[in-house]
């Protein structure tokens, strides 16, 4: 079998996942930090604004390292499974 | 690391790049000199109508008599300290405007009282090309409605940020080779790398930042909404209660502003006070609010920060957006924006953050400059035709170079204009940002006219002719003096600075002028030589 080898083309399904999920997960990963390392916050609080900052960086290492999953279904399964278990630690 | 990586995100790099390293370039030439807007306004602002402001123990007298005259100020209004051409007056006041949209700057008048006791009220006439400026800065050049103009700007942004680190990912192989190397030498594109790389490698930190703070400048709304939608859901268990505002029983008088200024030195004495906010019935926040810098500290703003006073005691009564004064998670906060805005460290980091903004500039024009350098087609030895480029060099090749120069002339010219226009026209700021967009315009139909090589010779010049008209606005200010002014106090500055950039450009003019006509056959920059093999081919020639 050939060894797998990374290409730019199937770029436009990672970049999608990675933006679309990678936000949805920055967000709940915000939520988080608020729920389980804060115990809660007041609307629009520094530490909320904190939360809304950390979006940006979260996104932009997402959308930048999603291109290294090995295929489109890939980023989508794993953005996917990382996303579920993310929201659901913050909805139970 | 694997060939198959760098390969991926070297094609990463050039897409993201090359989609939003135009956009990027005048956000970055415009916001390096955007760290110059207080005394570019001063330098574009006509002197103000005010005359000196009132003394600050008689500040009392002014505030009776326009809150008695305009109601306007009743629900709140402005004491200013350190008088400059937007707030040119001691007591200012915001003008009810229901139409207006949250992003508008707001309407200010503005009031003094005279040594002989008459009251002076009008606009400030500050100047509005420093806000063009900040515009074209804030939305990528491109003066759409604020709604549209920001997701652009926040995906130019998001895109930025992935160059970053894809271009970071493509030199690391090489970096201990590359680092300090500058090849001048036959291979032009090589040349051209190094310095890319560079410039790239020694201001990543500046670069990160920016982009990571203007994604959040773009979506900052959009990401709040969909937290309380998805997040901070009503009153799940991630709310506390908001906190009662601590609301003393008010007793005994408001202490008159200069026993305010009093108080608050005795508190922070480092903290220089700009202007302090009175309102009536505040939304939210204190009743009193004084803005201002301290050199010590990141300030919030270019402008300073913020502190809440009692206006009975003056006493500091909220500290979170108060330089130095802030908690861990205020001072985290205010360090993005500070990061940002340069605001901190005074005059040298402004120095430095206006040369970084312009390196960063040079970097997106380098960039675009080695995918022409990578696309173009070689000239074969033995071919007896000239190599004719591909569509696509010969129109990222013009466009390259009109947008660049084009921004260039273009805020050069509104600028110099500001010392001409009040005296033609009203209202002027339409006419800054008309002014602005025909040399734009202009220069990119040039480029595309003249091609590559020519066009950026001519352009060159032309942006040189332009930014040397804004010391030339001030010398014609001199020679009459009726129908323009100068400054006395300050000013002189941004006529030293633009002299000094009419000179670069005129110097990178010349040397270009000369490099077009050396250049290889097969390069962009060549200008066809006097005899070319055959003449249909030199003219497509020219234009790639």
């Amino acid at each position: 079998m050939k060894p797998f080898r990374y290409s730019s083309h199937d770029w436009l399904g990672k970049a999608s996942a990675g933006l679309i999920l990678g936000f949805l997960l920055a967000l709940s990963l915000g939520g988080l930090l608020v729920r389980y390392g804060l115990q809660g916050t007041t609307p629009y609080s520094l530490q909320h604004q904190f939360t809304m900052w950390m979006v940006s960086p979260l996104l932009v290492t997402i959308l930048s390292t999603c291109f290294l999953f090995r295929s489109t279904a890939q980023a989508w399964l794993v953005l996917g499974a990382a996303n579920l278990l993310a929201w659901g630690l913050l909805v139970i | 690391m694997r060939s198959d990586i760098i390969k991926l995100y070297k094609d990463v790099h050039t897409w993201t790049g090359i989609v939003s390293g135009l956009l990027l370039f005048i956000a970055f030439y415009a916001g390096a000199i955007t760290m110059f807007e207080k005394p570019l306004q001063h330098w574009a602002s006509p002197p103000s109508p005010f005359g000196a402001p009132t003394p600050l123990q008689d500040t009392q007298q002014l505030i009776d008599r326009v809150l008695a005259d305009y109601p306007d100020a009743r629900d709140g209004y402005q004491i200013v300290f350190q008088p400059n051409a937007q707030f040119p007056a001691r007591m200012s006041w915001q003008l009810p405007n229901p139409d207006a949209h949250d992003h508008d700057p707001p309407q200010f008048m503005h009031a003094n009282l005279t040594a002989d006791g008459s009251l002076v009220v009008g606009e400030s006439g500050a100047s509005p090309v420093s806000q063009l400026v900040d515009d074209l800065h804030r939305q990528v050049g491109l003066m759409l409605p604020h709604e549209i103009a920001m997701p652009i700007m926040g995906a130019v942004a998001l895109l930025y940020g992935v160059a970053l680190v894809s271009g970071v990912i493509v030199l690391v192989p090489t970096l201990v080779k590359d680092l300090f190397a500058f090849r001048l030498g036959k291979n032009l594109k090589r040349l051209w790398l190094d310095f890319h790389n560079l410039l790239g490698i020694f201001s990543l930190p500046f670069h990160l930042i920016m982009a990571l703070t203007s994604v959040i400048f773009a979506f900052h709304d959009q990401i709040y909404d969909a937290q309380e939608a998805l997040v901070y859901r009503g009153e799940n268990a991630l709310t506390q209660p908001s906190r009662e505002a601590g609301s003393a029983e008010n007793t005994g008088a408001r202490l008159s502003p200069a026993a305010l200024v009093a108080r608050m030195r005795e508190q922070q004495p480092e903290f220089q006070p700009q202007r302090m906010i009175i309102s009536t019935a505040p939304r939210q926040g204190p009743s009193l609010m004084v803005f201002g810098s301290n050199p010590r500290y990141g300030n919030r703003s270019p402008d300073g920060g913020v502190v809440g006073l009692d206006p009975y005691s003056g006493d500091i009564v909220a500290t979170d957006y108060m330089p130095g004064m802030q908690d861990g998670w205020g001072a985290t906060l205010t360090s993005f924006f500070t990061l940002h805005f340069g605001s901190y460290g005074g005059n040298t980091v402004r120095w430095a953050y206006f040369f970084l903004g312009l390196g960063g500039a040079v970097l997106f024009y380098t960039g675009n400059l080695l995918w022409l350098e990578t696309r173009r087609k070689k000239q074969k030895k033995a071919a007896t035709e000239t190599a004719v480029q591909r569509p696509s060099a010969r129109f990222l090749g013009p466009l390259t170079v009109g947008v660049a120069l084009g921004c260039v002339a273009g805020i050069s010219t509104s600028i110099a204009a500001a010392k001409v226009l009040p005296a033609l026209v009203s209202p002027i700021g339409h006419w800054h940002t008309v002014i602005y967009y025909l040399v734009f315009c202009a220069c990119i139909g040039w480029a595309f006219l003249r091609g590559t090589a020519n066009g950026a010779v001519e352009l060159l010049r032309a942006a040189a002719l332009a930014t040397g008209l804004i010391p030339l606005a001030s010398l014609a200010a001199l020679a009459l003096p009726g129908l323009s002014w100068n400054h006395r106090d300050g000013g002189l500055i941004v006529d030293v600075v633009a002299a000094l950039g009419a000179g670069v450009l005129a110097l990178l003019a010349r040397r270009t002028a000369q490099r077009i006509h050396r250049a290889p056959i097969d390069s962009i920059w060549c200008v066809a030589p006097a005899a070319p093999p055959l003449r249909a081919d030199a003219r497509t020639l020219e234009r790639a």
